[in-house]
């Protein structure tokens, strides 16, 4: 047996993180986001419901829930990994090759990030944390 | 190393790359469905920015918090909502070739898995929705 056959396999970590995110973002957007765009996006704003975001006092107390701030951090910045990836493959499927390369994965999959962390500020400073 | 060998090694290294065009997906329903569900994830990139915002403009207080109410945004919400839809059905309806899963040594049927997750969406659902409907009281 050579040298190379006795090396341990490489776990491909950087691979698994971003399937992860990718997998774990295009469950969460397909089980949640529906329910919430029917009421947040049409049912409240025609007034056949009365959602949560449509009084001030109301959304402004629930904001200030940290179980609502994480489950709203989740809600948000999860399914931007699915959609990085899913936009990106997209242009290569259209034919713009420079979609494979470096920078756009940077620019995609660093979008996210960049949302992730928007949300993360937006989240801390939207509303005092209040268990109330 | 030979002219000979040289010739073979760069042959070797050639890619070959298909003649397809930017419409391609055009050409078949499947290929355009296929699209339509990669397409799914600007509706709904775009329908959380804007959700994203209005959390944010709840920090500037009672006289700049205006959620959405207009015509134009309940457009754009109807069709953000079709392809999260889409997104849903589509997504959900591959979990039974994704996930593998064994129950007392057997593995699930693949059927069993996708009707799972649709009740777990369902569940999902009805739990959320009723969450943001009974808050708003």
């Amino acid at each position: 047996m050579n040298e190379q056959t006795e090396r341990a396999p490489k776990v491909a970590l950087s691979h698994l993180f971003w399937w992860f995110m990718f997998a774990q973002g295009g469950g969460l957007a397909a089980l949640v986001l529906p329910v919430h765009i029917l009421v947040q996006g049409v049912l409240g704003p025609l007034g056949i419901v009365v959602a949560v975001d449509r009084h001030y006092d109301t959304w402004i107390s629930i904001l200030g829930n940290p179980i609502v701030k994480l489950y709203l951090l989740v809600l948000i910045a999860l399914p931007f990994f699915h959609f990085a990836h899913r936009l990106r493959y997209l242009l290569v499927d259209l034919g713009v090759p420079a979609a494979k390369g470096v920078p756009a994965q940077v620019i995609f999959y660093g979008g996210a990030v960049a949302v992730t962390l928007f949300a993360v500020w937006v989240l801390l400073t939207t509303a005092p944390i209040s268990l109330g | 190393m030979s002219a000979e060998a040289d010739s073979t090694a760069h042959v070797a290294t050639r890619v070959y790359k298909p003649p397809m065009g930017a419409g391609w997906w055009t050409r078949k329903r499947h290929y355009f469905l296929y699209m339509v569900r990669e397409f799914t994830a600007l509706p709904m990139a775009l329908w959380l920015l804007w959700f994203l915002i209005e959390i944010q403009r709840a920090g500037g207080g009672v006289k700049t918090y205006r959620p959405g109410a207009s015509t134009a945004f309940v457009i754009f919400s109807v069709i953000c909502l079709l392809f999260a839809l889409y997104h849903s059905v589509t997504f959900l309806s591959l979990a039974g070739v994704i996930i593998r899963i064994k129950a007392l040594d057997r593995p699930v049927p693949p059927r069993a898995i996708v009707v799972t997750m649709f009740g777990l969406w369902l569940v999902a659902s009805i739990v959320i929705g009723a969450v943001l409907i009974g808050f708003g009281r």
